[in-house]
């Protein structure tokens, strides 16, 4: 009996996750000074962190900033939130995990944070279409953003003397005269990766189907089979310009060999950059969106916030928050991150693009930007894997199949979305 | 005689209590906690509702499941045997009077302590790169594509991978076994001018029955659970064919926002391997009974 | 079956150079399999040693030597993964755990091995660990990381614990497996000379279960080494790293460096393959040098 009831005390302790939030690390340090710690999700960009960091410390005498980098830093970050270990400002990505911990309440809202105003209009509008069900505030301020389109080895372009499409057809045009008059393949694949399935998949979808079309189908105003027909069709046909069988490739084969000047192009993100210059430091890489449409009007930049912040909730100074965030967004300090990765930034400003975005230069001053559909996705549904699958499938129907699918498992992975979004609906009818 | 049983009794007790201890607080506490999850829609943060059964009702519906476990028993069946066969063979070897003993033995245990970042990218070089070259050379057909980029035959380019590590932990064992066996039963039987393979089906393959059963039971667990060789060769792909049962749990309950589902996909997955694992010991201790 | 003379039989032709021939031929076979292995392990040299402009899309891009030779990587790595720290805290944990499982698990062994045929609580005992193996860790790794944190071990002990509890349901079944082997006749005789249960567990049957030590110390020492997940969730956080941690520093979302990482679990690689070369000679000897022959 005894037994038993430790047990169930142990149990009691264990099993119930304590969700009020019982208040941050923030504390005030011996020296007297507030200690505001951060946790970024980009150990890449470890080294402009830790420049940052210094600069901050040394110009501040009553807040000290400690950085954190660490490597698989979701799975590090969950395991926080499981310790009540919070930090006090996170820098994650504006995906679905940004709009899971919004909705489970975890941040603060930021709405009177100055800097807001001097950011992109498309960003902050990208990062409004992230909240499940439309919250009152600003819960995160985007920093940098990436983009993906068509990566292109400007040398072979030049002599070559082709154009840079414009249009579906023209582009269709070009991979064909590629085929026909060199030895390289127009497009290199990576399929062996699912998720890199995604990057021609989310280049087209923005130009083929509007913004908020996950939000349109969890209010049931429209489905998958009818928006993504299109970029299904589509992304199925790029199939015929790469190389065979591209799903025995890695990712990391697919950069090697656009490095190697195997391919003329590589239909993905300005973050593969990094990667392809390890194995060909020299070569010029320059970029064009994706030209989905055959009006180059209708054409939209594959654009996503890849970093931003925000105040956990129980933060204790949000005014010594906001001092370090009004320093990340000093020119200056946004330099030295943009210096260290190819990023493009949120705040507007005068600051030097990396060059391979050239190409994209025109519709990112524009605001011609559309959030990658993926960051709306569930992760658990996997929709790369059932692209991988639409792909290999040989069948004649084999689009219906997948659509059908993709419509029956988005009701079945969102069920408790659509109806939390469905009751807000109806109470703000 | 009773009090001198109840004081051994006694010192049984403490001896064990250390193990049990640990035991129920680190992992009977956690798995009953996981299992209060798996009624309800816990992301693994956050807050959560009680959802009643829905999980284990939605588990049964679910394609991406079952997939899971026609994947993972036929890996799991042909691993067992195979990584068995040969590491039983191995030890044997490993056991005999060989030149270089301890540099073959070192080497044959190489595989288990390679790292999942090099295993993955060794094998899909090897598969997409050095094996196609070779098919393209002696042209031979089937080699010619990346096993890892089929549908159909993904799998064994998995087993491949999978028994490649296994058959160092099994043979570690099997060669502890053959240890415990008294040479004068091997002096013995070749005065009785038993041949070789008699000797052992009649005497070694007996002797290792305990072996054999730990064996077995080690690799048919190792092998349902099959979770790094798919992390770092397929993740799950091609067209999802080599999902496993723990890369769903895994990937959809840590990384993904399933946590409540995918526990309710454990708890039922964990009942399965304990019945599976009693029938195959209670076959072998059967065997050992006989004996 | 049974007689401690036979145990002290099996041990000399585990010596050889006396006696039976060498067997060449079985010899050669075991080092033609063993190209399955070098084969690989070649391949894992020659991308550690090369650069990443050096690797190309097709057979040789692994197989050619690199152009010049430098061990430059490894000195790289070595840099990268504080070698020195995350060497340190591996061994530390590798080797505690390995310690705590070889009293803890042969102590349950030994027990639930003597008095599971008796007594049907030591029979559920003995399923009831065993049973623990098959619990997917995905399941438990929230509640640990949960219960870890309240107990405030979230640390190098919370993980060295918690290989211990994993590791407990396989060393327990080999244990009380190895036992069976072990005749009773030496703890009956220690029994009517007067030892207590306790000593004679140490005194005779411990050293008595040597090769097993081994045995359980190589496996449990596989599973710890290389093992990512539960230092990562269990200590996040904290700035201790282990080597594995310390390698996931070569992956990043979008790239990987797989020259430096080569390199990198070329050197992790050793220590464990000299633990284990060690460790089998204590399963060959084992018997030879154990209780046995007094």
């Amino acid at each position: 009996m005894k037994r038993i009831g430790f047990i169930s005390a142990v149990l009691a302790a264990a099993a119930l996750p304590v969700m009020l939030l019982a208040g941050c690390a923030s504390t005030t340090a011996n020296d007297g000074k507030i200690e505001i710690r951060m946790l970024q999700y980009k150990p890449e960009a470890v080294a402009a962190f830790e420049a940052i960091e210094k600069r901050f410390n040394e110009t501040h005498d009553n807040i000290h900033l400690t950085i954190e980098s660490p490597n698989e830093a979701m799975t590090v970050l969950k395991t926080r939130l499981i310790k009540e270990d919070y930090p006090d400002i996170v820098g994650i990505g504006g995906d679905i995990n940004y709009s899971n911990f919004l909705d489970a309440e975890l941040f603060m809202d930021i709405s009177d944070f100055e800097v807001l105003s001097e950011i992109k209009s498309a960003y902050m509008q990208i990062e409004k279409d992230l909240e499940f069900i439309p919250q009152d505030g600003v819960y995160a301020i985007p920093y940098v953003a990436n983009c993906a389109g068509v990566l292109y080895n400007k040398d072979i372009f030049e002599k070559n003397g082709w154009n840079i499409p414009q249009t579906w057809s023209e582009f269709t045009a070009l991979c064909e005269k590629i085929d026909a008059e060199t030895d390289i393949y127009p497009l290199y694949f990576g399929f062996k990766d699912t998720w890199t399935c995604l990057a021609p998949w989310n280049a087209l979808a923005v130009g083929l189907s509007p913004a908020d079309t996950c939000a349109q189908v969890n209010a049931g105003k429209t489905t998958f089979s009818a928006e993504y027909s299109e970029v299904a069709e589509k992304t199925k046909a790029l199939l015929q310009y790469a190389e065979p069988n591209p799903y025995a490739y890695s990712y990391n084969d697919a950069c090697t060999a656009f490095a190697r000047g195997e391919s003329a192009m590589f239909p993905i993100g300005s973050y593969a950059v990094p990667q392809i210059m390890s194995v060909n430091p020299d070569i010029n890489i320059d970029s064009f969106p994706f030209p989905a449409n055959e009006n180059e009007r209708d054409n939209v930049l594959n654009s996503g916030v890849d970093l931003q912040f925000s105040i956990m909730k129980g933060c204790k100074n949000k005014e010594a928050a906001y001092e370090v965030l009004r320093f990340m967004y000093e020119d200056e300090t946004i330099q030295i991150y943009l210096d260290d990765q190819n990023a493009i930034p949120c705040k507007e400003g005068d600051f030097t693009l990396p060059s391979m975005l050239d190409g994209m230069k025109e519709y990112i001053e524009n605001n011609r930007m559309s959030d990658y559909h993926d960051h709306h996705y569930p992760s658990e549904m996997s929709v790369d894997a059932m692209i991988q699958t639409y792909l290999m499938d040989s069948s004649t129907n084999s689009k219906e199949t997948f659509l059908t699918r993709f419509d029956n498992d988005w009701v079945r992975y969102n069920r408790d979305l659509i109806n939390k979004v469905r009751k807000y609906e109806e109470r703000n009818k | 005689m009773k009090r001198k049983i109840s004081s051994k009794m006694k010192t049984y007790i403490i001896m064990i209590l250390p193990a049990l201890i640990l035991f129920v607080v680190f992992n009977t506490i956690p798995l009953i906690t996981g299992a209060f999850y798996s009624l309800t829609n816990y992301r693994g943060y956050g807050s959560y509702d009680f959802v009643g059964f829905r999980n284990y009702i939605d588990l049964f519906q679910d394609a991406r499941v079952g997939q899971s476990y026609w994947f993972t028993f036929k890996y799991a069946i042909a691993g067992t045997i195979l990584v068995n066969l040969i590491s039983l063979f191995l030890a044997m070897g490993l056991s005999s009077k060989i030149r270089c003993k301890g540099f073959l033995r070192g080497m044959y245990f190489v595989p288990n302590i390679l790292g999942g970042l090099v295993v993955g990218y060794i094998f899909s070089f090897l598969f997409t790169y050095i094996i196609p070259a070779l098919g393209n050379a002696l042209n031979i057909e089937f080699l010619k594509n990346s096993i890892l980029a089929s549908e159909k035959y993904a799998w064994i380019g998995v087993l491949i991978v999978g028994v490649w590590q296994a058959v160092a932990m099994n043979t570690i064992i099997y060669i502890s076994g053959l240890q415990t066996i008294p040479s004068d039963i091997y002096e013995a039987s070749s005065i009785d001018g038993a041949n070789k393979w008699q000797t052992f089906t009649k005497l070694t393959l007996p002797m290792l029955v305990p072996f054999l059963s730990i064996n077995l039971v080690l690799s048919t667990k190792n092998m349902l659970m099959v979770f790094d060789q798919i992390m770092s060769l397929t993740k799950g792909g091609p067209a999802q064919s080599t999902e496993s049962i723990s890369y769903l749990i895994y990937r959809n309950g840590m990384d993904g926002g399933q946590f409540g589902f995918q526990s309710a996909n454990a708890v039922v997955f964990f009942v399965v391997i304990v019945t599976i694992s009693v029938i195959q010991m209670r076959m072998t201790s059967k065997k050992e009974e006989q004996l | 079956m049974s007689g401690t003379d036979k145990i002290t039989a099996a041990v000399k032709p585990a010596k050889h150079k006396n006696g039976e021939r060498v067997n060449i031929p079985l010899t050669i076979l075991l080092f033609v399999g063993c190209i399955t292995i070098l084969f690989p392990l070649y391949m894992t040299v020659i991308i550690a040693l090369k650069s990443p402009s050096e690797m190309t899309n097709d057979a040789m891009g692994a197989l050619s030597l690199p152009k010049v030779f430098s061990l430059d990587n490894f000195a790289e790595a070595m840099r990268v993964t504080d070698f020195g720290h995350s060497l340190l805290n591996s061994v530390i944990i590798t080797g505690a755990a390995i310690i705590l499982s070889l009293i803890i698990h042969s102590m349950a062994g030994y027990v639930i091995g003597r008095a599971m045929s008796k007594n049907k609580g030591f029979k559920f005992i003995y399923f009831y660990i065993v049973s623990g193996m098959f619990v997917p860790f995905a399941i438990l790794m929230m509640p640990l990381v949960k219960q870890t944190a309240i107990l405030g071990i979230d640390n190098m002990f919370g993980v060295i614990i918690l290989y211990v509890v994993f590791y407990m349901p396989m060393n327990v079944m080999l244990y009380s497996g190895y036992l069976k082997n072990i005749p009773l006749a030496m703890e009956e005789a220690a029994d009517v000379d007067g030892a207590s249960t306790w000593r004679t567990y140490w005194t005779i049957i411990f050293p008595m279960m040597k090769p097993m030590h081994a045995t359980v110390a190589v496996l449990t020492a596989l599973g710890t080494w290389n093992d990512v997940m539960t230092p990562l969730v269990i200590m996040s956080g904290s700035q201790t790293t282990t080597l594995p941690l310390a390698q996931l520093n070569f992956q990043t979302q979008f790239g990987t460096n797989y020259n430096l990482a080569f390199a990198s679990y070329l050197l992790a690689l050793i220590p464990i393959l000299i633990f284990y070369i060690i460790c089998q000679k204590q399963i060959i000897g084992g018997i030879a040098n154990g209780a046995v022959k007094g």
